[in-house]
């Protein structure tokens, strides 16, 4: 136990500490300085209109990625626990997505969404919906919509994969019970389905929430925050404050302060999972 | 109260046959066990009538009238699950009144419905509670509730006590009795146990690899078994299966060559099966005229009876006796039994015959 917890605290205690540390201090990546400030750091940061149109940018890409992806997810998770021909190819296709490392899934999209070659451009053209091809991603008002499209469908397959499992687990006689009682197809959903759902759909949704509001890579590649800062979430804006903008000591502390809502987050969910424990069954 | 009838009901699965040509009969009222070992197609049959499962050939009726494209909803039929199949995140008040809120009937006679089928049951004072809260006995009694509450034209039941322990296994025996004597609804019972077969049917039907081997009485099962699959699957201990051949004169047993002379006189001899049952055997004395010799290895003490476990001429031969008799192992007992008590069966086709 002891070493492990020597290789413990090195690895994750000091960096973590330091960076408490480095947050009180005007520190720059390179160079001199370095000197106590108080909280003159997150002062300056929790009144800035940056760090809350940030955290509003990023709210918006978790909430609305997140729910796509419950949605979309249960739904593909219904479709593919029925019994057709196939279906277990489309199973195997269906983790395609998720099996794609961020960056190239980000490449893909921006593929997609190039404005002189990408096919969604072509498609919605050669329909007629679209007059002229667009700049999805160079365009503020479409370029936040377009990264949440390309990370849903990124990660709906996990969703999905979880909730497949959770109606499998559904057991037969009690649907078998509720089609001899009645109930439609409706009714099955919400009264049969939806209680073996709730549990393992939380934990989807725990996961992907914390992981949407820490969101980097995506949006790095594909936008790098811009244009015009409408995709700039609080990761991309710890990035450049401490290393585009090289300030150490502040990017320290918005760090700590993503870290902080990121765990006030998961105790929240954590506290709806134990309540909802107790009460479904 | 409603007539059923199954006429040549077939179900396979590509060229697995589960259920072959099965026809069964059930007047208004009756309580049909459907009795056989694990795979024998019984809970097919169940699911058939239910309509959660479509016959591959074959015709159901229900009053007389075909119910083979009527949905399961519409068939009115209630059935009772092995694993109780209660909805985990309903109280018991909803569970019980699940089936009467989807087919749409208003609160307040719902609500009669539920406290009237829960009086019954003696679950009336756990109406909201979840069925986590609940012991074994008592989802149970609430899975028969669900079903009662519905009026349905009839009953079917998956097995609905081997999950319980065997004193409670009795009392709710009991229960379903008292339950099918007051309501009167016809009822069809799937089980392994022939105990609960013996004890609950007006009529078993014994199945055996998706085919019906014999549908009767209990008596009649018990009694005259058509078969020698019925005459040892029914009983327990199970029936003696010795070995002969039948002549003209009687027969004369395998292994011992002993001969068991018979009145009348037969044709040809054939090989048979020569059957007993246990408790028809009994300590011969000497004007007895049947007899079987055996020496025997051990005896058990069941209580009310001690059960003899001996050997004839190589075959094992079981005997249940009157407790007060002292039977010493190693001993060469000898047994009789009457003419009336024999079954015999021949031993290629395995059907009985009257000798």
């Amino acid at each position: 136990m002891v070493p492990l917890l020597l290789v413990m605290l090195s690895v994750i205690g000091w960096p973590f500490i330091d960076t408490v540390r480095l947050s009180f201090t005007d520190a720059r990546l390179v160079g001199a300085g370095g000197d106590f400030v108080g909280a003159a750091n997150y002062q300056r940061i929790f009144a800035s209109t940056a760090f809350w149109r940030a955290f509003f940018v990023t709210t918006e890409f978790a909430v609305v990625s997140v729910f796509v992806e419950v949605v979309l997810g249960v739904l593909v998770a219904l479709l593919l626990y029925q019994n057709f021909r196939g279906r277990n190819i489309l199973r195997a296709l269906l983790i395609l997505p998720w099996a794609l490392p961020t960056v190239v899934n980000a490449l893909l999209w921006r593929l997609i969404y190039n404005p002189e070659y990408g096919a969604l451009n072509a498609m919605l053209v050669q329909t007629g919906l679209l007059d002229d091809y667009r700049s999805w991603l160079g365009d503020p008002n479409s370029a936040l919509v377009a990264l949440i499209i390309a990370d849903a469908w990124k990660n709906f397959p996990l969703v999905a994969l979880i909730s497949l499992a959770a109606l499998h687990a559904v057991p037969h006689d009690i649907k078998a019970a509720a089609v001899v009682d009645g109930a439609n197809a409706l009714s099955r959903f919400r009264y049969v389905i939806l209680p073996y759902l709730v549990g393992p759909l939380m934990v989807a949704l725990i996961l992907r929430t914390i992981e949407a509001f820490k969101v980097f890579d995506i949006i790095w590649v594909m936008t790098r925050g811009g244009p015009a800062n409408s995709t700039r979430t609080l990761s991309i804006l710890v990035y450049q404050e401490a290393f585009s903008f090289q300030r150490a000591g502040s990017g320290a502390s918005l760090a700590l302060i993503v870290t902080l809502a990121v765990t006030m987050l998961a105790v929240a969910y954590a506290a709806l999972i134990r309540k909802s424990a107790g009460a479904r069954f | 109260m409603s007539t059923l009838d199954l006429i040549g009901v077939s179900k396979s699965y590509g060229i697995t046959e589960i259920l072959t040509s099965i026809d069964i009969s059930l007047a208004s009222g009756e309580f049909l066990v459907l009795l056989g070992a694990s795979g024998c197609g019984k809970s097919t049959i169940l699911n058939i009538i239910a309509g959660l499962l479509s016959p591959t050939s074959g015709e159901i009726r229900i009053d007389g009238k075909r119910i083979n494209e009527v949905h399961p909803k519409n068939r009115d039929i209630a059935m009772v699950f092995q694993s109780y199949a209660l909805y985990p995140n309903l109280t018991v008040e909803r569970n019980i009144g699940f089936g009467l809120e989807m087919r749409g009937v208003g609160k307040a006679e719902r609500q009669a419905a539920i406290v009237k089928v829960a009086r019954i049951l003696k679950i009336d004072g756990l109406l909201d509670r979840k069925p986590a809260q609940l012991s074994g006995g008592q989802r149970q009694r609430v899975a028969i509730g669900r079903a009662l509450v519905r009026e349905p034209k009839i009953f079917l039941f998956d097995e609905p006590l081997s999950n319980l322990d065997a004193k409670l296994r009795m009392e709710m025996r009991a229960e379903l009795k008292r339950l099918h004597r007051m309501l009167g609804t016809t009822v069809v019972y799937v089980t392994h146990d022939q105990i609960e077969a013996m004890t609950l049917a007006t009529r078993i039907a014994v199945m055996r690899e998706g085919q019906i081997e014999q549908i009767g009485t209990p008596e009649e099962i018990y009694n005259r078994p058509a078969t020698a699959f019925v005459a040892e699957f029914v009983g327990a201990p199970p029936m003696n299966m010795i070995d002969a051949t039948l002549d003209a004169d009687g027969l004369q047993l395998e292994g011992s060559g002993q001969r068991i002379g018979l009145p009348g006189k037969r044709g040809r001899s054939r090989q048979v099966i020569l059957g007993l049952r246990p408790e028809d055997l009994h300590i011969a004395d000497a004007s007895d005229e049947l007899v079987i010799g055996a020496t025997v290895d051990f005896a058990e003490p069941t209580g009310p009876d001690i059960i003899v476990f001996a050997r004839h001429g190589g075959n094992p031969l079981v005997a249940s006796l009157p407790s007060h008799l002292q039977i010493d192992p190693e001993s060469q007992t000898r047994f009789s039994f009457s003419i009336e008590n024999m079954h015999i069966f021949d031993r290629a086709t395995g059907q009985r015959i009257e000798p």
